[in-house]
């Protein structure tokens, strides 16, 4: 047996053993990309580096035999900077999109390729599933909003960008038509109180995403009814009345309570309400802010003064968020500044620290695509031009029409952006995406077959799935081709992915650690 | 001309396949052996080869995929008949290789991203090292080497290569001596250097004389002498008189030199012969100054410098041996180290060795002693011994040496470290560079068998020991032990973590003693003379001799073997007469691309392994490159990342990535787009990829770009500014013509791709936007007028004046 140090822990094991398995007995998990149980270690992508404190050396811990007397640190600071520097180069060179441009350009955040999969294979229930995760006005938001996704599609540069705002409508109003509306999951009541004040975009937004977290809200509205902004003369065109009860109407059956013709500092005062309820989200729009001098609460030349990532005011119970803060004309926007603050009022409620929303590491495809690969990117998809809706009287698409505009989306996002390890790892490790940028990038190849995708340009050469093939003596299995930076993973002799892993497709899907290979959705 | 038309490739037959494969054996361990068949058949591997291989042996399409494509000497593409070679090697890269380069392709009229010509006559590639440094540039056409190669010669190059016909060295062994008692022996270095500088013109010429005068003299070939700034050198012996050295000779000297050492037997052929010789020179315009071939001996000031501070002990009996005479070897004490060994116990051999102090030569220094011991505690009935033949640093041609010139010696250290640590079978490692080197050494193991040296129970002993060769397969990365271990089990050469060591578990899972080649050169020395001996000389710390390749801006560049410690100083001045030209000594780049610049300043520095990590180097495997002013530093540092991040096996983040990014930056520099943010980024990925890699080449990668940011920064933070102090680099510099242009046209003449309008009496101008900057205009102007600009100054004056 052998007796090392671990993080100025003592643990004894069998010699032979690595410190990554080390490590384990002692509950401490070192990150790895490269090392697969059952497989043998290869040292390859060096995530796993720790640090010898009495040499100041680095070791990959899963080829690391362990040895008497070690005193090993797992999270020093050379260690971190290490990983970090470890993961920015290997993203420096990674080609493609964590979400798709679309999502990164709306304000909300929508996951609009998984939306757009949905429409297209049918399942109109999933579509407003992940539309209302993000969205809480969609009937509202598909008939006004610009549409800034639009303006970052890809698809854009071949003919026209698919029209995604009119899909996001039609499914919006497919679900207000539907017998049974779709209601988003609640969590157990909290307890807690919340005001709201204000029920245009930002104040329902921010209700609605109160009520999902379980706590208990009340909309204060100075109007008759709630809208908002969005009950504007100039919209009621586009956006018409009924069409906006409808959708308000589905947001108030979360469970919360409207109290109308209420005008906070009129009817009763903002020191009022901190005693009714527990926190304070003022949405009211832009309008004259002597109401928070009594509140000690700054304002500035735009409106109240918050945080912009938290959306916290001076008072730590009372949050400030859409036109009310920096007034603007972008109701998408309106709306996910809703969700954040209601997002950020739960973590204080909870007592948990106040840091808003947390941005997931994103990587993005430098550069426009070239044709090539825009044409690789088309595979797979629908090659027609952007279709309109042919009931030019409601603008909206039908039901037929809708799947087949669905189809023309490249499906840029990655297919896995939940499993990759090399995003969870970027996250863990505070990366920066612009870290280690070559000048010029390598092109984006697309090898599908089957079921399968192969993306080189997201290989890391751990050869994970090499080994799984020769493992399982697949005749041709694949292999490493090449040396050096120009390496990259491959079937031998040019074959077709499909005769390369006749066998073990599935199982070199589920073990590559990013997402190189995949399945397709 | 009209060329024949040539088929593309032969088509692939069964037959040749088939008998490839009796050859190497089938099991997965061959691949390497078959694929170098089915190219020097094929001139490249058939997608149709590889796929019969694979139905016929148990090598897989994922392997033979794999490893072909891992290493440089495999082609996929046809080839054209010839390949024309251009060393990239430090030596050859400070001479100017890439404007070789340019020459050849302009030459060729290659196509953007082609390799061979219209007619498929020649196939262009660069090559890293040909082994030939002092004869830098060097370009080889298929197996004849060119040295002193300009950018203007390189169509006479290739005309001289079709126009032989031939290869270069053809003949076998040494011929026979004269029958009868002899008045003197002539003996020729044949070094693959020797032999590119005429030296197998000098021995054909040597035989025709001889045996047209009848005179009954021995002509011997040896091996390297090392003077190679001088060859090609003869050695002139008469019995019974000292020997004289002859330097840079020439065919027609040898009847000049004959006739000083051997009057012709009778009176009769003497008047004949000097009739016929004066004959001669009427009509011919051989007449014979002597002064630069005047005969010398070792004291002769012209090259007593260079040989007195050497001690020769891998290099014992240099320039006496014929490197495949078994009995030349034998009458020179050879294998006597092996006898001694064969008294004593194993463990006292192993005692031995580590008493000598002796400490590895391959580089990392690791003590030899303490290895072999290692391997000889390891309880296992198979046991490897191996000697790594893969030196790929570009600019180090010491293990070439050895290997071609005492094949012997090195066998014999195999022997003694096969008998110390219990193994009975050996592997010697060659790089397929090195093609006089493989065959020399296969010629020695032959004899070795016939004479029974090697073989089961050598001398009657218990001892069995047997030796095969493996030729490399163009992976620098290969020299790294765990690397080169794989690449002889049929692998791509890719290291691997360390514990376990080869010690323990190497080829093949069992224990293996891997030493360099040099190594394995000196151990038969400490046997015969004592470990003792060895310690005394050399420093403290660093026990003995080394080999150095010499070479880059020194007057006399060659191979030099000193004792431990002494200066870098003195190895310039002294023994390499000081930097050429009248320039000055600007840095010395120690240990080739895992080491380091050393700046004159820190000249004084001794060459011991400690000394040189304490400055920021490393020794290596004896590579010493001599830069003068005129050199850059900070391409120098790009030249050495590009070569590594070149060879990197891909295995590691650090290294492959790294490096990429490292050499982005240099490339930046030295283009003109980079900024200060650059250098500290670059030392920070510097420190981190030296800490993190997996192996020695990457970890040492970065070692050049660190030592000149510490002793050159000033020249990178020019860069950054856009400006090359040096002159070198081509995106950071103009070539202008100033006033003294005394409008004489020859630069226009010159100018290869005609940026400078002949202007005559009128002073000429040079097109920026067509000037490929290689410095032929500035060379050939007599009045000095063309200058180099950067950055506004003049970086490089009119070549006449300076």
């Amino acid at each position: 047996m052998v007796t090392l140090n671990i993080d100025r822990r003592p643990v004894d094991v069998p010699a032979g053993t690595t410190l990554l398995v080390a490590a384990r007995r002692l509950g401490i998990a070192i990150p790895t990309l490269c090392f697969r149980d059952g497989l043998e270690h290869v040292t390859s992508c060096m995530l796993c580096v720790v640090e010898d404190v009495r040499t100041g050396c680095l070791h990959p811990a899963c080829s690391t035999p362990v040895q008497d007397g070690m005193d090993i640190a797992t999270a020093s600071g050379t260690v971190l900077e290490a990983r970090r520097t470890a993961l920015e180069l290997l993203l420096g060179d990674h080609l493609g999109d964590c979400e798709g441009p679309c999502a990164r350009a709306c304000a909300a955040g929508m996951n609009i390729p998984a939306m757009l999969r949905a429409i297209r294979d049918g399942d109109l229930r999933e579509a407003i599933r992940v539309v209302k995760r993000h969205i809480a006005l969609p009937a509202a938001l598909g008939r006004i909003c610009p549409a800034p996704c639009e303006k970052a599609c890809r698809r854009g540069t071949h003919d026209a960008p698919v029209a995604i705002c009119r899909l996001k409508r039609f499914v919006a109003d497919a679900d207000l038509a539907s017998p049974d509306p779709y209601l988003p999951e609640r969590l157990e009541s909290s307890g807690f109180r919340v005001a709201v004040v204000g029920a245009g975009p930002a104040g329902l937004s921010a209700a609605c995403a109160l009520a999902r977290d379980g706590h208990a809200c009340t909309v204060f509205e100075k109007g008759d009814r709630p809208g908002g902004g969005l009950r504007a003369p100039e919209l009621s065109d586009t956006l018409p009345s009924a069409v906006l009860n409808a959708e308000i109407a589905q947001i108030a059956r979360l469970g919360m309570t409207f109290e109308t013709g209420v005008e906070i500092g009129v009817t009763c005062s903002l020191h009022d309400l901190k005693q009714r309820f527990d926190a304070i989200i003022l949405a009211w729009g832009a309008s004259a802010s002597s109401l928070l001098d009594p509140l000690g609460l700054e304002s500035g030349p735009h409106g109240i003064t918050a945080n912009w990532r938290t959306h916290r005011t001076g008072d730590p119970v009372i949050f400030a968020c859409g036109n009310a803060v920096v007034p603007g004309r972008l109701a998408v926007r309106a709306v996910a500044q809703g969700q954040a603050a209601a997002l950020a009022v739960g973590q204080m409620l909870r007592g948990e620290a106040v840091v808003g929303t947390r941005h997931r590491y994103n990587h993005r495809l430098s550069a426009a695509l070239t044709p090539d690969e825009l044409a690789a990117f088309m595979t797979g998809t629908a090659p027609g031009p952007r279709t309109e809706p042919a009931d030019h009287a409601t603008g909206g698409y039908s039901t037929d029409e809708a799947p087949g505009e669905a189809a023309r989306c490249l499906h840029c996002d990655c297919r896995k952006p939940e499993a990759c390890q090399l995003r969870r790892y970027a996250d863990d490790y505070g990366v920066n995406p612009r870290g280690w940028k070559p000048a010029h990038r390598r092109p984006v190849e697309i090898v599908r077959h089957g079921n399968t995708v192969y993306e080189p340009g997201k290989c890391i050469a751990c050869g994970i799935c090499v080994r799984i093939a020769n493992a399982a003596r697949e005749p041709l299995g694949l292999t490493f081709i090449g040396r050096g930076f120009t390496v990259r993973i491959g079937v031998p002799f040019h074959e077709s992915l499909e005769k390369g892993l006749s066998q073990v497709a599935a199982a070199c899907v589920e073990a590559c650690p990013t997402g190189a290979l995949a399945h397709d959705r | 001309m009209s060329t024949p038309n040539i088929q593309l490739a032969d088509p692939v037959r069964a037959e040749d396949l088939d008998r490839i494969l009796d050859e190497t054996g089938r099991n997965s361990a061959a691949v390497i052996a078959v694929l170098q068949g089915i190219q020097a058949r094929y001139r490249y591997l058939p997608e149709a080869a590889l796929r019969y291989v694979c139905d016929h042996s148990e090598i897989t399409p994922a392997a033979i995929v794999g490893v072909s494509t891992f290493y440089t000497q495999f082609r996929h593409t046809p080839a054209g008949r010839h390949t024309v070679s251009v060393c990239v090697g430090t030596a050859c890269h400070v001479k100017g290789a890439s404007g070789i380069l340019a020459a050849l392709r302009r030459h060729l009229k290659l196509a953007d991203g082609a390799d061979t010509d219209a007619d498929r006559r020649f196939t262009l590639r660069e090559v890293n090292c040909l082994g030939c440094c002092t004869l830098a540039p060097v370009v080889q056409v298929d197996s004849v080497i060119y040295g002193y190669a300009t950018p203007e010669t390189v169509g006479n190059i290739l005309q001289d290569f079709l126009n032989r016909g031939g290869g270069q060295d053809s003949r076998g062994a040494s011929s026979d001596p004269s029958p009868g008692p002899s008045v003197g022996d002539i003996r020729v270095g044949m070094g693959s250097c020797c032999v590119a500088s005429g030296a197998s013109e000098i021995e054909a010429a040597l035989h025709d004389r001889v045996s047209a005068l009848r005179l009954p003299v021995r002509i011997q070939r040896v091996g390297c002498l090392g003077l190679c700034y001088e060859e090609p050198v003869i050695e002139v012996a008469a019995h019974g008189r000292p020997s004289r050295l002859y330097t840079r000779v020439k065919p027609e000297d040898i009847p000049a030199i004959l006739t000083a050492h051997f009057p012709p037997p009778s009176r009769w052929t003497r008047l004949r012969h000097a009739a016929g010789h004066w004959v001669e020179q009427l009509y011919t315009d051989a007449a014979w100054t002597g002064a630069h071939c005047a005969g010398m001996d070792a004291r002769d000031p012209q090259i007593a410098p260079y040989l007195d501070p050497q001690v020769p002990i891998a290099t014992e009996g240099c320039g006496q041996l014929d490197p495949l005479s078994l009995s030349d070897y034998c009458g020179a004490h050879g294998f006597e180290g092996f006898q001694a060994a064969l008294r004593l116990r194993p463990e006292d051999v192993v005692r031995q060795i580590a008493d000598s102090g002796l400490r590895g030569r391959g580089g990392g220094g690791y003590p030899t002693g303490r290895k072999w011991g290692e391997v000889a505690r390891e309880v296992n009935d198979v046991k490897y011994v191996v000697c790594n033949g893969d030196e790929g640093d570009p600019g180090a041609f010491m293990d070439r040496m050895l290997l071609e010139s005492f094949p012997y010696r090195i066998i014999e250290g195999m022997l003694i470290a096969g008998y110390a640590v219990g193994a009975t079978q050996g592997v010697l490692y060659i790089r397929a560079e090195y093609p006089l080197a493989i065959r020399r050494v296969s010629a020695a193991l032959d004899a070795c068998r016939a004479a029974g040296w090697l073989g089961p129970h050598i001398l009657g002993s218990d001892f069995s020991f047997e030796l095969t060769i493996m030729t490399g397969a163009g992976a620098f990365v290969c020299g790294e032990e765990t690397a080169l271990i794989a690449s002889i089990e049929g692998k791509r050469g890719m290291p691997r973590m360390r514990p376990p060591y080869p010690s323990q578990c190497g080829l093949h899972g069992r224990p293996t003693l891997v030493n360099n080649t040099e190594t394995f050169a000196l151990i038969s020395w400490i046997l015969r003379h004592g470990p003792a001996a060895f310690a005394a000389i050399g420093s403290a710390r660093s026990r003995g001799t080394k080999v150095f390749a010499l070479a880059g801006k020194v007057r006399r560049g060659g191979l030099i073997e000193v004792p431990m410690g002494m200066t870098i100083r003195r190895v310039i001045d002294d023994i390499g007469g000081g930097i050429a030209d009248g320039r000055r000594l600007k840095a010395v780049q120690i240990g080739g691309p895992s080491g380091g610049c050393i700046p004159e300043r820190l000249a004084d520095t001794p060459i011991d392994y400690e000394a040189l990590v304490e400055a920021g180097a490393m020794m290596g495997s004896g590579g010493l490159v001599a830069l003068d002013d005129a050199d850059c530093m900070v391409e120098i540092a790009r030249f050495f990342l590009a070569f590594t991040q070149h060879e990197s096996c891909g295995k590691c983040t650090f290294c492959r990535i790294g490096t990429t990014r490292m050499l982005d930056i240099l490339e930046r520099l030295c283009g003109g787009t980079g900024k200060p943010s650059d250098l500290d980024e670059l030392e920070r990925l510097a420190s981190v990829v030296k800490r993190g890699s997996l192996c020695g080449l990457g970890k040492s990668a970065p070692n050049p770009v660190l030592t000149t940011l510490r002793y050159f920064r000033e020249e990178y933070e020019a860069h950054a500014g856009g400006v090359c102090p040096a002159g070198q680099c081509k995106a950071l510099i103009s070539y202008q013509i100033t006033d003294d242009c005394i409008g004489c046209t020859r630069c226009a003449q010159q100018c290869p791709v005609g940026a400078i309008p002949p202007t005559p009496y009128e002073r000429h101008a040079i097109n920026p936007e067509t000037c490929v900057r290689c410095d032929g205009c500035r060379t050939a102007c007599p009045a000095g007028a063309v200058v180099v600009m950067s950055g506004n100054r003049i970086v490089k004056h009119g070549y006449a004046k300076h």
